[in-house]
């Protein structure tokens, strides 16, 4: 997606000029230095490129939502999650006739705004034990804690836990999860 | 309900007439789009030299809808917690010198009262209607409400809005729609307001009026001749996102990127943006293929609605968090370039605080 991501960076860095200047956006250059660390730190560069995710995420085109200004949450499933799947599912759900799907599913694990685990947990404890998370797919999943553990159940009677959680990006957080979240 | 339609075959003859022939220049007209290939309109904010070519309301800069610049003036926070809050919506719209000075947070929902040049900010009245019609909601639902194709999901008839059905001026069929580009907005939906987050995303003008018309489009309608330009597509499908590699429905292919993300995603020779359900989608300007998602809408939260379920949860962007945090008086949560406060007590969402992008 690189002519996407450079589009991205000069847009990005004229807007941040011009919102100083608390004038209309004219075109300004970018400096190289802006560009890049505008560039490394999204959450599209939070997710190993050579990951099943990635590829996912790029088959639906939504790569360059993650590279983008967000700002959003995504619960990022690592290889050994994608393995858990049925055998074949991965392959069937990334090709061009299952797009709609694929798109989904990743969408259900992309959550607006910006939610570190700490958030989570506070709800969940005002929640009196569960909170319920919007997805940008349109359905929701549920938070519980196990331990210290935010752990997440979906609308398939399915679970994952957070493992890995807070990775802050420019533009949002990663949560790294073990399992694949299903919308039903 | 004859008499439009006979009025509206007549201006379909016409749909290329000089009325939409874009005026050229600094604020340019739209209608620059119509001199191209198919019906593809660009729009946008960048200045690329050629004074032909049409650019749509995002460009201007006097009186654009939408930008950041409007938004990247401080928002005092210190002592806007209680009776204070509406001075924060002054700030947001001081730069329409020309009409609305402030903005008038109607939860009229489609019943609108079409005062669309002064609009006054009501931050009190509107709560105590919106508590009244809240009711009407039922939280139990397993799943977050989305604007759907006729709006909530609740209070339709045989779905058409119900402003619109009341009035029994029945709806069009979908495809029937794209018909009324170049016609003239017919007055039942003259004062039919846009619903929910939609009216944070196509906000009135100098140049253009949005208004809500059958079958859930947006209708924009060009000031100067009063001539529908634009069709909006406003439902959000669940999951229905349109696939990266297919083409942008012709029907709704203009610029149409919502008011807070126009500066960002502005249209150039190389890459048009377009909005649909639910998404920003970077279409090729000459095949219309979608090549990529940019941004992901949800659609949830609007002035006026209760806090959906799945929004308990705070999700400010860590750079607004030292302003706006959670505490019993406000909360705040973040929407599609937007941070809303909502009242902890009622659970409504009583304003929209800024614009992040």
């Amino acid at each position: 997606m690189r002519p996407t991501r450079n589009l991205m960076l000069v847009t990005l860095a004229a807007l941040a000029i011009t919102a100083c200047d608390n004038k209309a956006a004219n075109d300004t250059a970018a400096t190289p230095e802006a560009k890049e660390t505008a560039g490394d730190k999204t959450l599209a560069k939070g997710i190993p490129a050579d990951s099943k995710l990635a590829a996912a995420l790029k088959a639906a085109g939504l790569d360059a939502t993650l590279a983008g200004p967000g700002p959003y949450t995504v619960l990022a499933p690592d290889d050994a999650a994608f393995e858990k799947l049925p055998a074949g599912a991965l392959d069937t759900l990334m090709k061009p006739e299952s797009r709609a799907d694929l798109t989904a599913l990743l969408t259900y694990h992309i959550l607006p705004g910006t939610i570190l685990a700490s958030d989570i947990s506070k709800a969940i404890d005002a929640g009196q034990g569960k909170t319920v998370l919007a997805t940008m797919g349109g359905g929701t999943l549920t938070a519980t804690k196990e331990g210290d553990s935010v752990v997440l159940s979906d609308g398939a009677g399915g679970k994952a836990k957070v493992t890995q959680a807070d990775d802050k990006r420019s533009n949002g957080v990663i949560h790294r999860i073990d399992g694949v979240l299903m919308p039903s | 309900m004859r008499n439009w339609m006979l009025a509206a075959s007549a201006a379909a003859l016409a749909i290329t007439a000089p009325a939409l022939a874009e005026r050229g220049g600094h604020g340019g007209g739209h209608g620059g789009g119509k001199d191209r290939s198919a019906q593809v309109e660009r729009g946008g904010g960048k200045v690329k030299g050629q004074a032909d070519k049409g650019r749509g309301h995002a460009k201007s800069e006097a009186n654009r809808g939408g930008g950041k610049a409007r938004f990247s003036q401080n928002v005092d926070r210190g002592g806007d917690r209680g009776p204070n809050r509406g001075h924060n919506k002054a700030e947001r719209d001081d730069h329409r010198s020309a009409k609305a000075v402030r903005v008038e947070r109607r939860d009229d929902e489609g019943r609108g009262r079409g005062r669309d040049d002064v609009r006054v900010v009501r931050m009190d009245d509107d709560r105590r209607r919106d508590a009244v019609r809240v009711r009407d909601f039922d939280d139990d639902d397993g799943f977050v409400r989305r604007w759907g194709q006729h709006g909530f999901a609740r209070g339709f008839v045989d779905g058409c809005p119900p402003g619109l059905a009341k009035k029994d001026n029945g709806c069009l069929p979908p495809g029937q729609a794209k018909k009324w580009v170049g016609t003239v907005l017919p007055t039942a939906f003259r004062t039919s307001s846009l619903t929910g987050p939609y009216r944070d995303w196509y906000r009135d003008d100098d140049r253009y009026l949005y208004r809500m018309g059958p079958d859930g489009l947006i209708y924009r309608v060009n000031r100067a001749d009063n001539l529908i330009d634009a069709l909006i597509p406003s439902y959000l499908n669940d999951y229905g996102y349109y696939p990266v590699g297919m083409a942008y429905p012709s029907p709704y292919n203009f610029y149409n990127v919502p008011v807070q993300y126009s500066s960002y995603w502005p249209d150039d020779d190389d890459y048009y943006y377009r909005y649909g359900n639910g998404a920003i989608y970077q279409v090729d300007p000459r095949t219309s293929m979608i090549r990529s998602i940019v941004a992901l809408l949800a659609g949830d939260l609007a002035v006026g609605q209760r806090l959906p379920l799945g929004y308990n949860t705070y999700n400010v962007p860590l750079d607004y968090r030292a302003q706006y945090y959670d505490t019993p008086d406000a909360w705040y949560r973040y929407n599609d370039g937007y941070i809303y406060q909502v009242d902890p007590t009622t659970q409504l969402i009583t304003a929209v605080i800024r614009a992040l992008v």
